[in-house]
């Protein structure tokens, strides 16, 4: 009998004997391998994963540990797509990974104080770190796996009332050219009162078939503010996975935009419980998809606590035979009153071999709640069309005009200037990738 | 300017136009009018040139060249211009935004150099001021929130704006009060001149009390029934389109 997928991956990363792990991280990376290996990739009939359908796109390749790569790295255009121009004009401080790594030979080194960032293979080592990793391995067999193979990532602090002031800019290459994949845990912990932006940016060299998994572990202390602003922009036919568990205390603010252009399949999640009263979180994004494309953004909230409020707002644009997925839970405690819960889904479909599912979901069991939930599935409008068509305005620039102006409306939520500038320009690349290909 | 020769134009296989002869000067000034359902609304699409309007017989010249031929965008490049009935409202871009992109558009189509920002600002302005058209509602998402009046008097900037050679006002005078009618038919009357043609499309002669045609045209069931100076409107006002149609 030949082994199946899960068996095959594991096996293949069962040279990766982690080393000098403490006990309890070895311990939990036993537990993770058990669940995983029971629960295998998630697919169709796991509801989560009704329309992202992993174990299918999986199917194909046999993976292979990404490998460390600490050769020079061409961050252009030419070798890892256009998305690499994204906030260079942005003050930031840069934090590079490559192939799953964390490079600090190519990142900043002059944080300011009471900024910490460090790998995840050191930070493991201080006494107490596993409190930092809530996620719950339970919940998909995607994060068991990650918490079985996690081999590096990004552990950034900001003490108790610092501004990190300059975003931190977390670059995510990938140079493998086979079906390699990495897996990186990453933990985002702002003490009482902190404040940090985070970008993320995510891209490959072209061709390659590889898989991302990141899980972010983020934890916000009381009246802490996060804003992370995230493009993922991987290689064509790469696989993009990853899960934002998200923890708020009271007071807390969260603001995340993602905006998903490449790979051949993402899922970008976020999974969020308020634990504190007061508390805050915005996670919206655009999907902008062509080709045979899937990209998935999903939300599970849960609002455990009184007097929370979140918003979850997705925009798709999908062209030729993409797909989008909305998947959205805002779950109510029964003492959670007061609550202002909010989902939205609206795409925009410019074909017919185009799809878009979307569902949004409520479970209140309190009494005394705004929640409100929509989806609109549309096409670009004709009349508008012809009305700017009319005024002189050529067809494929009246289309880019009436998509941005679709767009717009999430995007005008990103409060950093410089940043929403630039995310509104790797839209126009993506427009004018299109332009070029129907020439 | 533009002739029309026997033009007929179905819309869902349902004939429409059924034979539509008609010659506008240079500088004339034409009424269109005639009971709703006759057709008026399909002849400013069709020299628009909105898709699903399917010429069946006949041609349309203007200046000489087959308007068929032509893409919407040509059209409005070679000075064709159409003063929609219904604006269309466009969330996310502004007024101002699609202004500049529409005139830089057709300079560009025409071989002119495209306006800079402040040249372009500095002419919008001009033309503006008299039209009652606010700062507020240049920065404000085109027609989004517009009330009827704002939208004919953004039609009619647009207009002055983008100096078509052709200009058909549709139904321009619904949807205003009498002080608004007067706002937008200045408007228009300033930009009548001897290289200027204009189709006025109207239900009603109350507007061309305003814009005085040259020559009045009643469609009726897809076909000019007949064809008059200024005072066939006046005629219709008092024994309605029911004697015309009928006779």
């Amino acid at each position: 009998m030949t082994a199946n997928i899960e068996e095959q991956y594991l096996e293949a990363f069962g040279a990766l004997a982690p080393q000098g792990d403490p006990a309890w991280l070895l311990a939990r990376r036993r537990m993770a391998r058990d669940i995983f290996a029971a629960a295998g990739f998630p697919h169709r009939r796991v509801e989560a994963w009704r329309y992202t359908d992993l174990r299918r796109a999986l199917a194909k390749d046999g993976y292979v540990p990404a490998q460390r790569f600490d050769g020079p790295l061409a961050y252009d255009a030419e070798t890892v797509g256009p998305g690499a121009a994204a906030f260079g004009d942005v003050e930031r401080h840069m934090l590079v990974c490559v192939n799953g790594f964390f490079r600090p030979d190519l990142s900043s080194a002059d944080l300011p104080e009471g900024v910490s960032v460090k790998p995840l293979s050191e930070a493991v080592k201080e006494t107490g770190f596993e409190e930092f990793l809530t996620t719950d391995d339970n919940l998909h067999p995607i994060n068991a796996l990650n918490s079985a193979l996690m081999q590096d990532g990004l552990v950034i602090r900001v003490d108790a009332g610092k501004d990190a002031g300059k975003p931190l800019h977390m670059v995510h290459v990938t140079t493998s050219s086979g079906a390699s994949a990495a897996h990186m845990r990453h933990v985002i912990a702002l003490g009482k009162g902190a404040k940090l932006s985070l970008l993320e940016t995510h891209l490959g060299q072209g061709g390659a078939g590889y898989l991302a998994n990141h899980v972010t572990e983020t934890h916000l202390g009381e009246g802490a503010a996060l804003t992370h602003i995230k493009l993922q922009d991987e290689a064509k036919d790469a696989l993009h996975l990853a899960a934002n568990n998200l923890r708020l205390s009271a007071d807390a603010k969260y603001y995340g935009f993602v905006l998903a252009l490449g790979a051949r399949l993402s899922r970008h999640e976020t999974d969020a419980v308020f634990k504190g009263e007061g508390a805050h979180a915005d996670m919206h994004g655009a999907l902008a998809l062509r080709g045979k494309q899937l990209g998935d953004i999903s939300t599970y909230v849960d609002h455990a606590v009184p007097g929370c409020s979140s918003n979850a707002h997705v925009k798709s644009v999908l062209d030729e035979e993409a797909t989008g997925v909305f998947q959205g839970c805002v779950l109510v405690a029964k003492d959670a009153q007061k609550t202002d819960g909010r989902q939205l889904s609206n795409a925009l479909l410019l074909s017919r071999d185009a799809g878009m599912n979307a569902k949004p979901e409520l479970e209140i069991y309190a009494d005394d709640v705004q929640c409100a939930h929509g989806s609109t599935i549309g096409e670009l409008d004709e009349t508008a069309l012809f009305y700017l068509r009319s005024r002189g305005i050529d067809e494929a620039t009246a289309r880019s005009l009436l998509i941005r102006a679709f767009l717009d409306e999430v995007l005008e939520t990103i409060p950093l200037d410089g940043v929403k500038q630039d995310i509104g320009s790797q839209i126009d690349v993506w427009f004018r990738a299109s332009a070029l290909a129907g020439s | 300017m533009l002739e029309i020769k026997d033009l007929h134009v179905k819309v869902d296989g349902k004939e429409i136009l059924k034979g539509i002869t008609l010659s506008v000067g240079t500088g004339e000034v034409h009424a269109i009018m005639g009971p709703n359902g006759s057709g008026k609304s399909t002849l400013s699409y069709v020299l628009s040139g909105r898709e699903g309007y399917e010429i069946t017989k006949g041609e349309i010249l203007y200046k000489g060249k087959d308007l068929r031929a032509m893409e919407i965008e040509e059209r409005a490049a070679a000075g064709v211009f159409l003063a929609f009935q219904y604006p269309i409202e466009i969330p996310g871009v502004t007024t101002m935004t699609f202004l500049k992109t529409a005139l830089n558009a057709q300079r560009k189509a025409r071989g002119e150099e495209e306006l800079d920002a402040v040249k372009f600002l500095r002419l919008v302005r001009e033309k503006a001021g008299p039209l009652n058209v606010s700062e507020d509602m240049l920065k404000r998402p085109l027609n989004v929130g517009f009330s009827g009046g704002e939208k004919k008097r953004a039609e009619i900037l647009q207009m002055a704006l983008l100096e078509p050679s052709l200009a058909v006002l549709d139904e321009t005078d619904s949807g205003l009060d009498i002080d608004a009618l007067k706002v937008v038919s200045d408007g228009v009357n300033a930009l009548r001149s001897p290289d200027r043609s204009m189709i006025v499309i109207t239900h009603y002669q109350r507007l061309l009390n305003h814009i005085v045609p040259d020559k009045v045209h009643v469609l009726s069931a897809g076909r000019i029934v007949r064809t008059g100076g200024k005072e066939l409107a006046h005629e219709l006002e008092e024994t309605g389109y029911a004697d015309i149609v009928e006779a």
